[in-house]
């Protein structure tokens, strides 16, 4: 890492997890820039535009919700039941080991019904009844295509634009481009809910840093006594006591400061400060007995339960309203090899309207205008059959060539559809986005451009998109 | 940060080509203007010295103390955005500093300088000082002699205890004891602080100590990663490195043994087992994967990894296109992947447990134990052979006697698990029907009539790692067909293992999902209906078809190979394995067999190929001892002969003949519990290597040879061109990056940044040297010293440069915050492991063990379940090995232990060999509440009140001794007996207060002690713990 970078950033801006590292005077700063390159090459990505949004809430469904049974309608299909899909539409399509075997691909139109929703008239699948109660909040994408074909290497491409391990992830990125408006809580937060359907493993990596300073990582909160791993003080141990305790423990660092002028004894001693802080202030956040009964009827029955997609939206609203800049839910269960109709409903069950209420909540408090929302999975699912199609039943396997997700909220374009696929919903006939795209337009919409939000790490300029990237104008309101 | 830029500006030194305007031109102009220049289509190299100093279109980038006349120059101080360089696109412009030192230097001459870093070292003497009293050994000179150049002075010394803890943390990882502190403040003699390190260095904690790093950089984990991220067994390479460590082996046979000790003539065991450095990296498992694409990458994984390693070189950069900065190209890098692309291994790795290629890797103890077994083993065999000439009289004398008596069969008696012999329906219980009793192959048999199966209950519960072997008589009257002998769920893709007949031919399976975690082969013959056949199958425990044999009448039959991998237990996640052992059913109700099966036998060893082909003889043992023994066939011989041992011979050779199954039994129960570990190896015929174009595994382009990069030295003369001569390449004196690169990382370790600091990046985009001379120095030193680690490390830890305390004056912290100019001590947070290593040293806990499987210690519940698979549970482990030290966690590479992730250590997935430090809320949270250090902070109260004599206050005061090695200020007592005071209060105010805090952690509290006492001074303890400089190497 680069240590004048961050330093500025320490000098310049509030961080969640930096404050307090201020003993250096501007002048050491001066003297320890003159003559280097890297000095010159200061953080800009700030400064190029003002921000749609101020923070984001994504909801990764994890696992890949089927997007014809979702978001793309495909009436035409219908008719094709069970027709064998044609070369020309798959040409040479790599397939993953699951159904490389397969001797049929048999399309499968889906079982449920499309409608029509709000002023917009976007489709929407019979699954999305509240999704389609704010069909002209979002902005539904279904042209995204991905590179990565299997779940790992799929997420961890939208979580750092690069399908191996190593890379930061995005709302590390945030958080080291924009740091944190509250401090008291960190600037990237992350939540896991548990669906009812095939859960893939998920990696804490996911949320992780990569090579960017550890503080910049997602803090995961969990349902339960500990929001935060080690939040609570031992059984018998007070904050009362905590407070005094940390009294102490300043004392005698502020002692062994007079010794030595080391600027990370500052440091730790702002931060002991901050985690007394966190103690009262997560618990606070994570505590909905307070919220009003309307909240609960809008977020759905779930929402009562913690640990839930329901009761996780709602922290990500309160999160929003503290100032958390990237607040990531990531709902399992998605991955619908078999069975498809019958898991899929179920969680829908779950997702649909809380998702839907987050929308409304945000817009009735006025947050929607500055909130980004995103909505989506890794990569999409197939429209040929995995496993035997019968009349009500069928499997759908991996498909990165073509997939939905929407957007809602600040600086995207409320019930607009974008992008469009080919009739059997297998390929993109017009403007595609990519995973990098998508990236580009997260940050542009916050803000920064995503050219210039790089860090240095062995001898290049990392950046979150890698050499790719446009940002989808088109979507931008 | 160039450190020579630290005082004058640009105009004023002497400016070097490598030091001052490399690292501008490589950060703003290589991208393009670059080795890649032509992929870019830009005209101009600046890499190159011809190129930028040639006239093209009447132009020259550089005109030799002319800045004016240089277009460089023109160009990066352009107005109009059009002409200025680098381009707006590519980022900001430079600086005005940048734009003055080009300048200066283009009218100093514009001397050029090859890449410091690919030049050999030059071993410069150390420079004269002014200051002829400060340093111990001639790294002294060299920090003095930068110091003095820029008017600093170096600081005082640290005190005794502080360089005492300093070093005994740097070189163990652990704090010195009161005793060692007192003994080492009473040594007068001179040599008081070399007999210190010597004693450091000879702990086996050094080994543990030096490992924790290496392992960060092998990327070392206790799973495979990806997806599943199932659990791998590579804990014996580790102990290895604790091993290799703590003997002092020379750095370049330790190079040697991890990059080729397989290739070795007359490679030892644990040789082999270093080559594990190269399979810790990171296994796809999940089933929708293409094989070869990760296989692509774990070659990739392999050279990147060995480049950063031992290279310093970021060479991954060239795999898809031309290094942008370093001059390797693409045609480079691929042929450096060759050297490590032709390991035998699977593309798609095991989901549990190890991949090919795999070696038995028994411990210390577990080799000596296999040679005691060994031994005895010989003891009897002399026996044996000792009668043999007896033995063989007496059994001619035997056969003579039993010849034409009533029949009797031999089969091996070694390693039965069940045998039925089917004399008649009682044996298992019919289902379906009764089998008819006839006359058989061996006495009677049993007919089974297509409908009817033997449910013989819960025997052979074998699962994919054992080893087992069926064998059986059978005969049908039409077309063999239908289920043999099984155990698995009754259908065809059913989970388990079967012997079955599929249209005349032989079928072995062991299934754990169908189609994709399955073995299953057919053989190539069929056989023919209406007469008797032997039939047994063999299985290794190698979860891959190899390891199946199927024995046809006595012969390893050719066999089909459908399905060829296994990778998850029956028994998965430990669960149990319920399936009855069928004879003559498993396969579905529609494949039940149809004909007579007889002498159904089960083995929990593979049978020998002797052993299988005297039982498919089926001959009568009084019928073999009619025939002349010159006559006897060699199965016969056997048969005659082991049957007699068993049953005819005398007492004495009897019981050693049966003392020699059990033994051998014994011996091979010791070896299936050897842990394995995943080594390299080679392929029998080498795998051709391949450009690929963009990097992707799917696009080959032309065909290249193994090589080392033109930029560097050539292979030594007479090693061969393989991964054993690339290894020989990498610690070849001429090389130029091993032995600094080496040091410098050495060097971090101690003073928490390299010479250079981008320890991972020795290449044109990486860092000048803070001291070029002294990391030249240091790197001619170690290959001298014939690369010994343990004399590198004293070398540092004795001078005096080392010695400084680390309480610069704020003026100095202001001038050189990072140390950089090295005027002060090292002072930096503990790494994560250390942290807890300490906490639990000072507490009395630490478990002090070297080696063994990796332990899992306290982590809050529900870790594993809320993101992995269903399958995986994260079962603490218990008593003492709850408290062993920080690298023997267990490492799940997708959830980490959270302490350590906490406290920046390296993630695992990938080589990490910078170390980092940050400083959050997160940690202070985790030192205060996590169970660990509450528990260990409770165990420390308690020790002040045991050990600390007979007040409060000296109690505190030895507490204090434990975690900072020095007594405490005036000040610093008053705020801990106050805070003594109050936590006494606070606990006596409630009794429950005590009592749960007392109960946090498996170790229960001392009965005998007032707990309100020993909740007060473990709250206190906490605050030792907690205290900054505890956590710190001051």
């Amino acid at each position: 890492m680069d240590p004048i970078e961050e330093r500025k950033l320490l000098l310049t801006r509030r961080h969640f997890f930096g404050l307090g590292a201020t003993g250096l005077g501007a002048a050491a700063l001066a003297t320890v820039a003159a003559g280097d390159a890297a000095a010159a090459d200061p953080h800009q990505a700030l400064s190029h535009f003002a921000p749609r949004a101020k923070r984001v809430i994504y909801l990764f469904q994890h696992g890949a919700p089927s997007q014809l049974d979702l978001f793309d309608y495909k009436p035409g299909l219908v008719e094709r039941r069970g027709a064998e899909l044609p070369e020309s539409v798959r040409r040479g399509q790599r397939l993953t080991g699951m159904t490389a075997y397969q001797s049929t691909f048999p399309a499968a139109p889906t079982v449920f019904r499309f409608a029509r929703h709000g002023s917009s008239g976007t489709w929407l699948s019979e699954l999305l009844p509240y999704t389609g109660g704010v069909a002209d909040e979002i902005c539904l994408i279904r042209s995204l295509h991905t590179e990565a074909i299997n779940h790992d290497p799929a997420v961890t491409f939208f979580q750092t634009g690069f399908q191996l391990a190593g890379r930061p992830s995005i709302g590390a990125w945030v958080a080291y481009g924009l740091g944190s408006e509250n401090s008291d809580l960190p600037a990237f937060v992350v939540m896991v809910s548990q669906g009812t359907g095939n859960s893939q493993a998920l990696a804490d990596r996911s949320w992780g840093s990569g090579f960017l300073p550890t503080r910049y990582q997602g803090v995961k909160f969990r349902a339960g006594a500990d929001p935060v791993l080690y939040l609570s003080n031992p059984p018998g141990y007070s904050g009362q006591a905590r407070r005094r305790f940390l009294d102490d423990l300043a004392r005698l660092n502020q002692i062994r400061q007079r010794e030595n002028p080391d600027p990370e004894i500052g440091t730790r001693i702002a931060q002991y400060e901050m985690a007394f802080r966190m103690q009262t202030s997560v618990p606070e956040l994570a505590d909905l007995s307070r919220e009003p009964e309307a909240t609960f009827e809008l977020y759905g029955p779930d929402s009562r339960k913690p640990g839930s997609f329901a009761a996780n939206c709602i922290l990500a609203r309160r999160l929003a309203e503290r100032g958390v800049r990237f607040i990531q839910l990531f709902h399992r269960g998605w991955d619908q090899h078999s069975n498809l109709p019958r898991e899929i409903r179920a969680q829908c069950r779950q997702t649909d309207q809380p998702s839907a209420a987050l929308i409304r909540d945000l817009k009735q408090r006025g947050m929607l205008d500055d909130t980004l929302v995103v909505w989506g999975g890794e990569f999409g699912r197939t429209v040929y059959s995995q496993g035997t199609l019968t009349q009500d039943n069928y499997g759908r396997d991996h498909h990165p060539r073509c997939f939905s997700m929407w957007m809602a909220g600040g600086g995207i374009r409320g019930g607009l559809t974008w992008g469009e696929t080919d009739d059997y919903g297998y390929n993109i006939v017009e403007n595609p986005v990519d995973v990098h795209d998508l990236h580009a337009t997260i940050l542009h919409l916050m803000g920064m451009d995503h050219t210039r939000l790089t860090f240095k790490f062995q001898g290049r300029n990392y950046r979150l998109t890698d050499i790719h990237g446009r940002v989808v104008r088109g979507i931008l309101s | 940060m160039a450190a020579g830029g630290l005082s004058l500006p640009a105009a004023e030194r002497t400016l070097e080509f490598n030091r001052d305007i490399r690292p501008i031109l490589s950060d703003r102009c290589f991208l393009c203007h670059g080795p890649d220049a032509a992929a870019k289509n830009v005209p101009r190299r600046l890499d190159r010295e011809a190129d930028a100093k040639a006239a093209r279109d009447g132009k020259r980038a550089i005109v030799e103390g002319d800045p004016a006349s240089s277009e460089l120059i023109r160009r990066i101080t352009a107005e109009r955005p059009a002409l200025r360089m680098p381009p707006v696109a590519s980022g900001p412009r430079l600086t005005d500093a940048q734009i003055a030192t080009l300048r200066a230097w283009i009218a100093q001459g514009a001397k050029w300088q090859k890449h410091w870093a690919y030049l050999p070292p030059v071993r410069r003497p150390p420079p004269a000082v002014r200051n002829r009293s400060w340093p111990h050994n001639p790294v002294d000179r060299f920090v003095l002699a930068r110091l003095e150049s820029e008017g600093l002075r170096p600081s005082p010394e640290a005190s005794m205890e502080t360089w005492l803890r300093r070093v005994s943390l740097d070189l163990t990882g652990l704090p010195p004891t009161p005793a060692e502190l007192d003994a080492f403040l009473a040594d007068a003699t001179p040599h008081a602080r070399e007999k210190a390190v010597d004693r450091l260095l000879a702990s086996p904690r050094y080994g543990e100590r030096m490992a924790a790093r290496w392992l960060d950089a092998a990327r070392y984990a206790d799973s495979n990663g990806y997806q599943y991220d199932g659990e791998r067994v590579m804990w014996r390479w580790r102990d290895w490195v604790i091993e290799a460590f703590n003997r002092n082996q020379p750095f370049d046979r330790f190079v040697l043994d991890q990059i080729a000790g397989d290739m070795l003539p007359g490679a030892t065991l644990d040789q082999r087992i270093a080559t594990g450095f190269n399979r810790n990296h990171r296994a796809n498992t999940e089933d929708g994967i293409v094989p070869e694409e990760y296989a692509v990458e774990y070659v990739v994984d392999r050279l990147e990894t060995t480049a950063t390693v031992f290279l310093g070189t970021t060479i991954g950069c060239a795999r898809c296109h031309n290094h942008k900065y370093d001059p390797f190209d693409q045609k480079e890098f691929y042929r450096l992947f060759a050297y490590f692309n032709n390991v035998p291994e699977l593309g798609r790795a095991m989901k549990y447990g190890n991949s090919p290629p795999v070696i038995p890797a028994p411990t210390r103890e577990q080799q000596a134990a296999l040679e005691e077994w060994h031994r005895r083993i010989r003891e009897v065999e002399r026996f044996l052979e000792a009668r043999a000439q007896e033995t063989g009289r007496d059994r001619q004398e035997w056969s003579r006697r039993i010849a034409g008596e009533a029949p009797a069969w031999w089969r091996p008696a070694s390693g039965i698990v069940a045998a039925f012999p089917m004399e008649g329906s009682g044996e298992a219980k019919p289902v379906g029907g009764t089998p008819e009793v006839v006359e058989g192959r061996i006495d009677r048999a049993l007919a089974f009539d297509g409908k009817t199966y033997l449910d013989a209950g819960d025997i052979g519960g074998f699962d994919i790692e054992d080893r087992f072997t069926l064998s059986l008589w059978f005969l049908s009257q039409d077309t063999p067909d239908g289920s043999l002998l099984s155990r698995m769920a009754d259908n065809p893709k059913g989970k388990g293992y079967g012997v079955h007949l599929n249209r005349g031919k032989v079928h072995a399976h062991l299934t754990s999902v169908w189609v994709d975690d399955a073995i299953r082969l057919e053989t190539e013959e069929s056989l023919d209906a209406g007469r008797w056949h032997h039939l047994a199958v063999t299985y290794s425990g190698s979860r891959m078809a190899e390891g199946v044999t199927v024995w046809i009448d006595g012969r390893a039959a050719r066999t089909r190979v459908e399905q060829d991998t296994l990778y998850r237990p029956f028994g998965n996640a430990g669960r149990a394995f319920r399936e009855s052992f069928r004879i003559g059913g498993g396969w579905g109700a529609g494949r039940r067999f149809r004909g007579l099966i007889d002498d159904v036998r089960v083995y929990r060893r593979i049978l020998e190929a002797r052993e299988i082909s005297a039982m498919a003889l089926g001959a009568s043992i009084p019928v073999i001892a009619l025939k002349m023994e010159a006559l006897r066939s060699e199965p016969e011989r056997l048969q005659l002969h082991e049957y007699f041992l068993e049953n005819g011979a005398d007492d004495e050779v009897r019981q050693a003949w049966k003392r020699l199954a059990s033994l051998r039994l014994e011996k091979e129960k010791l070896e299936r519990s050897f842990p394995t570990v995943m080594v390299m190896a080679e392929r029998p015929t080498p795998k051709e290597t391949f450009v690929l174009i963009r990097g992707a595994y799917d696009k080959p382009g032309e065909k290249v040879e193994p090589g080392v990069p033109r930029a560097l030295h050539p292979l030594p003369a007479g090693a061969p061109n393989n991964r054993l001569g690339f290894a020989r390449w990498l610690v070849d004196p001429a090389n130029p990056l091993t032995a600094r690169v080496a040091v410098n990382r050495f060097w971090q370790m101690y003073f928490g940044a390299g010479l250079v600091r981008t320890t991972e990046d020795f290449g044109l985009q990486g860092e000048w040297p803070s001291h070029p001379e002294l990391l030249d120095w240091l790197a001619t030193q170690f290959v001298r010293s014939g690369w010994d680690v343990k004399a590198m490390q004293k070398l540092i830890v004795t001078s005096a440069t080392y010695w400084q305390s680390s309480a610069g004056t704020p003026e100095l912290f202001e001038r050189d915050p990072d140390n950089r100019l090295l005027a002060r001590g090292p002072r930096r947070r503990l790494p994560a492991e250390s942290i807890r290593d300490q906490a639990l040293f000072v507490a009395g806990l630490l478990t002090e063990k070297l080696g063994g499987a990796s332990v899992k210690p306290y982590q809050p519940a529900g870790l594993w379940q809320e993101t992995s698979m269903q399958d995986m549970y994260y079962v603490q482990s218990k008593g003492p090995d709850l408290y062993r030290r920080g690298l023997y966690t267990f490492w799940k590479r997708t959830i980490p232990p959270p302490m350590m992730m906490n406290f920046d250590a390296a993630g695992r997935e990938a080589c990490v060999v910078h170390e980092t430090r940050t400083n959050t809320p997160l940690q202070a949270l985790n030192m205060m509440n996590d169970a660990t250090f509450v528990e260990a902070a409770r165990f420390l109260g308690q020790r002040m009140l045991l050990e600390g004599g007979p007040d409060d206050a000296g109690r505190l005061r030895y507490g204090f001794r434990l975690t900072t090695a020095r007594a405490p200020s005036a000040a610093e007592e008053r705020v801990l007996l106050d805070g003594l005071r109050f936590h006494f209060d606070y606990f006596a105010g409630d009794p429950q207060r005590a009592r749960a805090f007392l109960g946090v952690g498996d170790s229960p509290a001392d009965p005998a002690a007032d707990p309100r006492r020993l909740a007060a001074f473990g709250a206190v303890a906490s605050l030792l713990l907690n205290m900054d400089e505890t956590t710190n190497k001051e």
